[in-house]
């Protein structure tokens, strides 16, 4: 099968469209692990980036390693300095056996979800005895640390210029581009189990425990809903998901440095997102990452026709700039977002108005009610 | 820096995140004097504390009392702040894209400590000005705010807007004067950080940990304990930065910006007023061994 390439202004639509729909679909894993804390449970994460980042490193420096451990290629000396040089061995081995390359994927993905939840646990422990704003400082500072950390320590992605990863699809590239659409498949379909996943969790009994707790602790308190166990419950299953977003990122990029995990980059897009599509509402996140994503991919291919009258990186300031303009204006405009928050069905809605209907056109219940104005 | 941080707290009761890009309006003021007109640092000082204080108010006034006057919770506050760090960041970038196309002034993103400080017996000037003008801000504040009639009224809009309201004191041109003085302030120290640290268009967002850890540290209800907390993260950093070199090795030295952090946790987890409750504490404490010594010399008198 040939790939179609249509092209638009200079622009490769097929390869664009692949690449803003993988972008996206991780976007909104991570927007929906916000929503789920920010939006359902009132948790303010300040800190996203920080568990995106842990999955995506661990993943990273893990997978490479390991991969040279079991095709075995050696290398002297630190991973990190010779990964440019074995790379090319490494996913030379690695296109011609698709069964490891996708046991180290699903071994990435699984330690990044470890990760990821342990960073949770340790970010929860303050999160449960602290006020919103001391625990948004908190969790803010910990994420400009962790990348600090992973600028300033080698051997974890090789310090400030990042190491690059063995590619683990090398085998479904049987033509260029063939990649990008495994890619988007693996990661379409990893998003659609997170959606219907946290979907449910929205519907459930939790879910509501949720915004109970959100809006009113106290009352949930004396209702007998063990807040703490549940806020700590949500923040580990929310980063343990952000760090597969993360690791899926990594696997899909080929490489990771620290550079990326800014508060700009990493945690602001998706309070933007959430913000804008709706907090406490999936299906209006849904629609915010898009929007985020297509705006954000647009000008990354849109830039070079400006080539020569603008410089390149006046765009991404532009571009920080117009999304916290949009953000404030959605906040003072339409704080509830493009799709407010439901409140959710338990039953389906055909039943609930079937039970409405049977309530107020009972043959029994009229008899009642003329009776009870006759007695009247 | 935490000072004015502290400040804006106490009207608003919002961490203020975009409180570290006051901090680069005066860096970057201070490398335009320098690179444009070949000014020092020190020149642009009161450039900066203007350009300072005008954003920070205007921030004030136009974004945060907007939203809360429309019923913005505190998380929608905090991430509008936020949202003004990232548009600063965004600001500072497309300004220094404009020095580099408009004067070619290539490291208008990433530049090094400037020049143009003085030196005294072979220090250089900024390790004199930075902490005499500490102790000035910190003394002029103190007096300010004990020993002027529109001190107490500050205070007394901090403590109970309402009552202060009641008084007949004008409570909004407060709030609006202390984001002034907070924004000034901070742009100031910006500039003398331009003369000791390399600059760039996100430093202030980065030194965001330091800032909000001093004053947490010191207490968020307290223009002195930010203070107090300033000095200790300042000084705690740089020490234990040193001494972990010498014993640890090198590979210490960059987990500097981690000390901070530590200090943040800890005093969140142990001692969430902050250092300047400690006073307050020891009084409760001593409380009840005050009434077991009464007790005891009771029981001794009537064993008499």
């Amino acid at each position: 099968m040939l790939i179609p390439s249509v092209v638009l202004f200079g622009i490769d639509i097929v390869t664009f469209s692949v690449d803003l729909l993988i972008i996206y679909a991780i976007y909104l894993v991570v927007s929906l692990t916000l929503n789920l804390e920010a939006g359902f449970s009132g948790i303010p994460n300040f800190g996203k980036a920080m568990f995106v980042a842990g999955g995506a490193a661990i993943a990273g420096s893990v997978s490479g390693r390991l991969s040279a451990f079991v095709v075995g290629i050696s290398y002297s000396g630190d991973y990190s300095n010779s990964a440019p040089v074995i790379i090319n061995k490494l996913n030379a081995a690695l296109s011609n056996n698709p069964i490891l390359s996708i046991e180290i994927l699903l071994l990435g993905v699984a330690l990044a979800a470890g990760i990821g939840a342990v960073l949770g646990y340790l970010a929860s422990y303050p999160a449960i005895r602290l006020r919103e704003d001391y625990l948004g400082m908190l969790l803010l500072a910990s994420a400009q640390f962790f990348q600090i950390f992973l600028r300033s320590y080698p051997p974890v992605i090789g310090g400030v210029q990042g190491i690059e990863v063995p590619d683990f699809f090398g085998w479904a590239n049987t033509e260029p581009g063939a990649r990008d659409i495994v890619i988007l498949g693996v990661v379409t379909l990893f998003t659609v189990l997170v959606f219907v996943y946290f979907e449910r969790v929205a519907r459930s009994p939790l879910g509501r425990t949720l915004r109970a707790i959100r809006d009113n602790e106290v009352a949930s308190r004396a209702l007998g809903k063990d807040d703490v166990a549940i806020r700590k419950r949500v923040i580990v299953v929310a980063s343990a998901v952000s760090g597969m977003a993360g690791a899926l990122l990594t696997f899909y990029v080929e490489s990771v440095g620290p550079d990326t995990w800014s508060r700009q980059d990493w945690t602001f897009p998706f309070w933007v997102i959430i913000i804008l599509g709706g907090a406490g509402n999936n299906s209006g996140v849904a629609i915010g990452a898009f929007t985020y994503a297509f705006i954000l991919k647009a000008v990354d291919k849109g830039k070079f026709l400006f080539q020569g009258v603008l410089p390149s990186t006046t765009f991404n300031y532009l571009q920080y700039l117009a999304f916290a303009s949009l953000l404030i204006m959605v906040l003072a405009l339409r704080p509830e977002g493009i799709l407010p928050e439901r409140s959710t069905l338990t039953l389906k809605r055909e039943t609930v108005a079937g039970i409405i209907q049977t309530e107020r056109y009972s043959p029994d219940k009229e008899a009642e009610d003329s009776s009870l104005k006759k007695a009247g | 820096m935490a000072i004015g941080l502290t400040l804006t707290y106490l009207t608003t009761k919002v961490p203020n995140f975009a409180y570290g890009s006051f901090v680069t309006i005066g860096i970057y003021s201070a490398l335009s004097f320098y690179s444009l007109y070949g000014i020092s640092p020190y020149g642009a000082l009161p450039v900066a504390f203007l350009l300072g204080s005008l954003t920070s108010s205007g921030m004030y006034l136009g974004i945060l009392r907007t939203l809360a006057r429309r019923g913005s919770s505190l998380v929608a506050l905090m991430i509008a702040t936020l949202a003004i760090d990232i548009a600063f960041v965004g600001i500072f970038g497309i300004y220094s894209d404009y020095l580099y196309t408009a004067y070619r002034i290539i490291y208008a993103t990433n530049f090094p400590q400037l020049p143009g400080d003085f030196s005294l017996y072979g220090v250089p000037g900024i390790a004199f000005a930075a902490p005499y003008s500490l102790a000035l801000i910190t003394l002029g504040l103190f007096a300010l705010l004990t020993e002027t009639k529109f001190g107490v009224a500050m205070r007394a809009s901090i403590e109970n807007p309402s009552l202060a309201r009641v008084l007949g004191i004008n409570v909004e041109f407060v709030y609006i004067f202390a984001w002034m003085l907070a924004g000034g302030l901070a742009s100031m120290s910006g500039a003398f950080y331009s003369l000791w640290l390399p600059g760039g268009i996100d430093v202030g967002s980065k030194l965001i940990v330091e800032i909000f850890a001093s004053s947490v540290l010191g207490g968020l209800g307290s223009i002195y304990g930010a203070a107090l907390g300033g000095v200790i993260i300042g000084a705690s950093e740089i020490l234990v930065t040193t001494v972990g070199v010498d014993i640890f090795g090198s590979s210490v030295g960059i987990y500097q910006k981690g000390i901070p952090l530590v200090f943040m946790i800890l005093t969140l987890l142990v001692l969430p007023q902050g250092l300047i409750s400690l006073k307050v504490r020891k009084v409760v404490r001593s409380i009840p061994t005050l009434r077991a010594f009464r007790l005891l010399r009771y029981l001794h008198l009537r064993g008499d």
